[in-house]
């Protein structure tokens, strides 16, 4: 455990840490390109230069902090006048042959490069007279599917290169020439096609790569950021959702080392398109007569109402409850408290795909359902045999969730699923199922609702609405809920907080836990069966199966 | 010149021998006794004797040889130990190791087997340059002899030590002379440095611990073996300059080529031995001279006495390198040699680290501008502080090197720019031998 300073404020780190790391335990910024936690260190953007003495002897050079480990009494600098110069130079270097093109780059607002020009450039330039260097062509090269390469814009710092090669172990990029003409490529016949290819626009700390789905998408200073949780698999990337007055421009992933690290797959990046490119349902229907009509909220709920009144399962016929893994587990607990006081049948129903693995430091988790809380729905009471509705058609079906999968979109399923006498379809979308249903009743996205999901881990990852819900939309929580006190008071006005609250008090895996208190990188559950048996493979990939 | 001809030549006494190419006729002139001592020496004394000559690395940066060869670390017998002979001679002005490749093979053979028992590595690679085609078809020839003749292969001259020696060729970079561009490259992955630390000793060749050494260091050590530290000692100005050394001199000198002198020698003696300045030029014709190869500052025609060693041409503010002299007479133009040189190393940097990468490039056009007569006031300032940015910041030793020449320049030549910047343009005549691209 070596002990050092870095700018007189000591820190006592682990073997081998680099100082980079160690001053970010002090709250130290050193300025780096090329170095990422995650990847091979290869010190060579040269923006972390430090000075270093030892023993009250300077060393000769400034050192490159990200390829030295912290020793024994160092005594590291990095606010000497020796130390900006060298800063200053490089970031000149970086710069004099950079196309300086940011009003038109993606990268505008979240660039290594103007950060560091703020904090450690020159504001004038001394590269007047010579002509900057080019690669005609080159200017948008797509890599792949999904990324797109600008190579006047590149530094040269191999992130991407290295990641495909340590993390994404696929190989595809590489290091091609020499010199001032070093550029970044593909190799020969192959292209950047893995299922974690967009995060080397993550990595990119320039605007040299792009992602094609985000691109010219919006300015990202106009963003608001909230962190969330990816609803793409069980996996539960802890992901950003970044939006501009509740227009979702795109996901980033959120770092959670016990989770997804630093990473989030293509798939998941893609899933908040569905909640564009769908048709939403934004009011209230009800059959009547056999035709579809506009409601309020009112006469929805009461229509519900009277129908799961009149089948309370003594003798007026059956009642289920048909959950999907895309529910909360307070909304599955309410659901779960409606069914019984019904004695409705509950079932939770996922798609599985083939899944792929989000790589962390434990080896990665593999995520094969395309639900974020098929294990947490069934926990919180919504249990029974998947695809229980297709043997026995029920009175009163109640779909909760419909953009659950495949089936609210399929002909076939739905024309099996409206088999129920009556059909309730609980939803963000208005699917197939949801125009065939006798009442649709319009509910949040998981991007306008406040809940906690359970991963494959049992972890429990508590997320929050980024923006509100339309008008006339309601949360799934809300609508539960006032069901529910429309035949037990206690249950009017409840927050998804104070239910979780509920059920921890009730579910003894979740005993002693609060939603005010709940971390933001999850809590492990202790569950008895920590890994549950996964569902059975099908050939067909999440992409296929998604919507 | 008393000293001068009392020497006799040491690594190139095989030079007109051709004999000497074959294992027999190299054995006649008593090769491979060396070799036959140290295997009867522990290898721990090899590396004391090595250490007690103090010879240092003949490749650029003169590291003492055999404090090189005690970094390795010995615990682990099963661990794999390599040495890389680098003969990735591609400096401009160097062409000393080719001489020694390509008259006496054997004579690097016996020095790199010697330190493999020395290291206990039990594999050679030499790295030999890419357009070395005729040395590396001579070392390939000696090295079947070698095999045949029992002193490589599965045991050496019969002692049980094992080892194997290849050579490798490089496929044309510059930057594979520096020595963890050699291993990448040697990898089999793209020529370009690696960060240090880990240094080779530790982490080198293929992951394992690893000796890296110049051919003309190699080629002194059967000799130190042979004749003992003390007599090594003997040669040379001082405890830690000592030895042979070949100098390759070359530019307006009346016999250019490779000379074999005692380390620390003149510059004038060198010269003289050389035949002085080309076309009958006295001493008063010669403006400049680099001491060590084309990564050295340039040296001004008053330091003509200096000693050509280790510790006085650093102390002069230059390096000794790889002791590649150019000589340069008062026709050259200064601005465009350097223009030249920084051409050269911008051509050859890597492109992994920024102020190499981006700084050699911007050197070469600044100067060329300047050559060209659209320099401009301040040029000199900026020139010096771009080198200064790239010198020390580089993540190898190519950044420092490219430096040399244009901060030598503008520190020891300012005049000569300032010349083109108002005189708009070049104010010497155009020389053209060939297309320099400048």
């Amino acid at each position: 455990m070596p002990k050092l300073t870095i700018n007189d404020r000591t820190v006592e780190v682990e073997a081998g840490t680099n100082l980079i790391e160690a001053g970010i335990k002090v709250g130290v910024q050193i300025p780096h390109y090329c170095y990422h936690p995650r990847l091979s260190v290869v010190g060579q953007c040269r923006m972390c230069l430090v000075e270093i003495s030892q023993g009250g002897k300077k060393m000769p050079k400034l050192q490159a902090a990200c390829s030295t480990p912290a020793g024994e009494s160092m005594e590291v600098r990095t606010d000497t006048p020796e130390v900006r110069e060298a800063q200053k130079g490089m970031k000149e270097f970086f710069l004099i042959n950079h196309p300086l093109d940011c009003p038109i780059c993606d990268q505008a607002g979240e660039c290594g490069l103007q950060d560091y020009s703020f904090k450690h450039g020159v504001a004038f330039s001394r590269f007047q007279y010579e002509d900057k260097r080019t690669y005609p062509g080159r200017e948008r090269i797509p890599l792949g599917p999904t990324v797109l390469l600008n190579m006047n814009r590149c530094i040269q710092c191999t992130r991407c290169v290295r990641f495909t090669h340590e993390v994404a172990k696929t190989g595809e990029l590489g290091f091609f020439n020499r010199g001032a003409r070093t550029e970044i490529g593909t190799f020969p016949g192959k292209e950047l096609n893995n299922p974690l290819s967009t995060c080397v626009v993550d990595i990119c700390p320039v605007g040299a790569l792009t992602s094609t789905r985000f691109r010219f998408a919006e300015r990202v200073f106009y963003l608001d950021k909230k962190p969330s949780i990816c609803t793409g698999c069980d996996v539960g990337c802890n992901i950003t959702v970044e939006h501009r007055r509740g227009d979702v421009k795109r996901y980033k992933p959120r770092f959670n080392p016990d989770v997804n690290d630093y990473w989030m797959c293509d798939y998941g990046r893609s899933t908040y398109e569905r909640y564009k490119t769908l048709p939403r349902l934004r009011t209230c229907k009800v059959r009547k007569d056999g035709a579809e009509s506009l409601t309020g909220w009112k006469e929805a709920l009461d229509t519900v109402q009277t129908r799961l009144a009149a089948v309370d399962g003594k003798g007026g016929g059956k009642v289920h409850f048909l959950g999907s893994g895309f529910l909360t587990n307070e909304e599955a607990w309410l659901a779960a408290k409606l069914a019984g006081l019904v004695n409705a049948g509950t079932s939770v129903q996922v798609d599985v795909g083939a899944g792929w693995t989000i790589p962390n430091l434990k080896g990665g988790l593999t995520g094969r359902e395309l639900a974020p809380n098929r294990r947490g729905a069934e926990m919180m009471g919504l249990k029974g045999a998947a695809g229980a509705t297709s043997s026995d058609t029920p009175d009163v079906l109640v779909v909760l969730d419909s953009d659950f999968g495949k089936d609210a979109w399929d002909p076939a399923a739905v024309e099996r699923l409206r088999k129920a006498a009556f059909l309730v379809v609980v939803g963000w979308a208005d699917s197939p199922l949801a125009k065939a249903a006798d009442v649709a009743l319009p509910v949040a996205t998981h991007t306008e609702k406040d809940g906690t999901f359970v991963n494959l881990e049992w972890r429990a990852q508590r997320f929050n609405a980024a923006f509100p819900a339309p008008p006339q939309v309601r949360t799934t929580v809300e609508l539960l809920a006032d069901l529910l006190s429309r035949f037990d008071a206690q249950w009017s006005g409840l927050t998804p907080g104070a239910v979780f609250d509920r059920i921890a008090a009730e579910v003894p895996e979740l005993a002693g836990l609060q939603w005010s208190t709940l971390p933001a990188s999850g809590i492990s559950l202790k569950v008895e069966t920590p890994m549950p048996p996964q569902g059975p493979l099908t050939a067909q990939t999440p992409q296929e199966t998604a919507l | 010149m008393a000293a001068m001809t009392a020497f006799e030549p040491v690594l190139t006494r095989n030079v007109r021998n051709p004999e000497a190419l074959t294992l027999d006729g190299y054995r006649k002139s008593g090769g491979y006794e060396a070799l036959a001592k140290a295997l009867k020496m522990e290898p721990g004394e090899v590396i004391e004797e090595v250490k007690k000559s103090g010879l240092r690395g003949r490749g650029g940066a003169g590291f003492p040889a055999g404090l090189k060869w005690s970094f390795i670390p010995q615990k682990d017998p099963n661990q794999p130990r390599y040495l890389v002979c680098n003969a990735d001679e591609s400096e401009p002005g160097t062409f000393k190791d080719r001489l020694l490749m390509e008259y006496d093979p054997h004579q690097l053979i016996e020095g790199c087997a010697i330190c493999c028992w020395a290291v206990r590595a039990a594999t050679c690679y030499i790295y030999i340059r890419g357009e070395y085609t005729k040395a590396a078809a001579i070392l390939e020839q000696a090295l079947k002899d070698a095999y045949e003749g029992g002193i490589l292969g599965d045991s050496v001259m019969q002692s049980g030590f094992k080892l194997n020696m290849y050579v490798h060729r490089g496929a044309g970079a510059y930057i594979c002379g520096e020595e963890t561009g050699m291993l990448e490259s040697l990898e089999g992955k793209r020529g370009q440095p690696r960060v240090k630390p880990p240094f080779p000793a530790v982490v080198g060749a293929f992951g394992s611990p690893t000796v890296i050494n110049n051919v003309e260091t190699l080629c002194n050590v059967p000799h130190i073996i042979n004749r003992g530290a003390d007599w090594f000692k003997g040669i040379g100005t001082d405890e830690r300059n000592t030895g042979p050394k070949l100098y390759a001199i070359s530019g307006h000198v009346e016999r250019p080529g490779t000379y074999e002198h005692p380390i620390g020698i003149t510059f004038r003696e060198m010269l003289d031995a050389a035949g002085g300045m080309w076309r009958g030029g006295d001493l008063s014709t010669l403006k400049a001279f680099i001491p060590g190869g084309a990564s050295a500052p340039i040296l001004p025609a008053s330091m003509i006495d200096i000693k050509m060693d280790f510790d006085t041409v650093a102390k002069a503010g230059s390096m000794l390198g790889s002791a590649a002299v150019i000589v340069m007479d008062n026709t050259v133009c200064m601005v465009r040699s350097v223009a030249r040189l920084a051409k050269f190393f911008n051509h050859e940097s890597c492109g992994q680290c920024t102020p190499c990468r981006e700084g050699t490039n911007w050197m070469e056009m600044i100067l060329k501008r300047i050559e060209h007569g659209e320099g401009r006031e301040g040029d000199a300032m900026l020139l010096k502080s771009v080198a200064g940015n790239v010198g020390g910041n580089s993540l190898c030793a190519l950044g420092d090197a490219a430096v040399g020449p244009v901060k030598s320049l503008v520190e020891r030549f300012s005049d000569e720019i300032d010349a083109h910047i108002s005189g708009r343009g070049c104010p010497f005549p155009q020389v053209r031998y060939f297309n320099d691209g400048v």
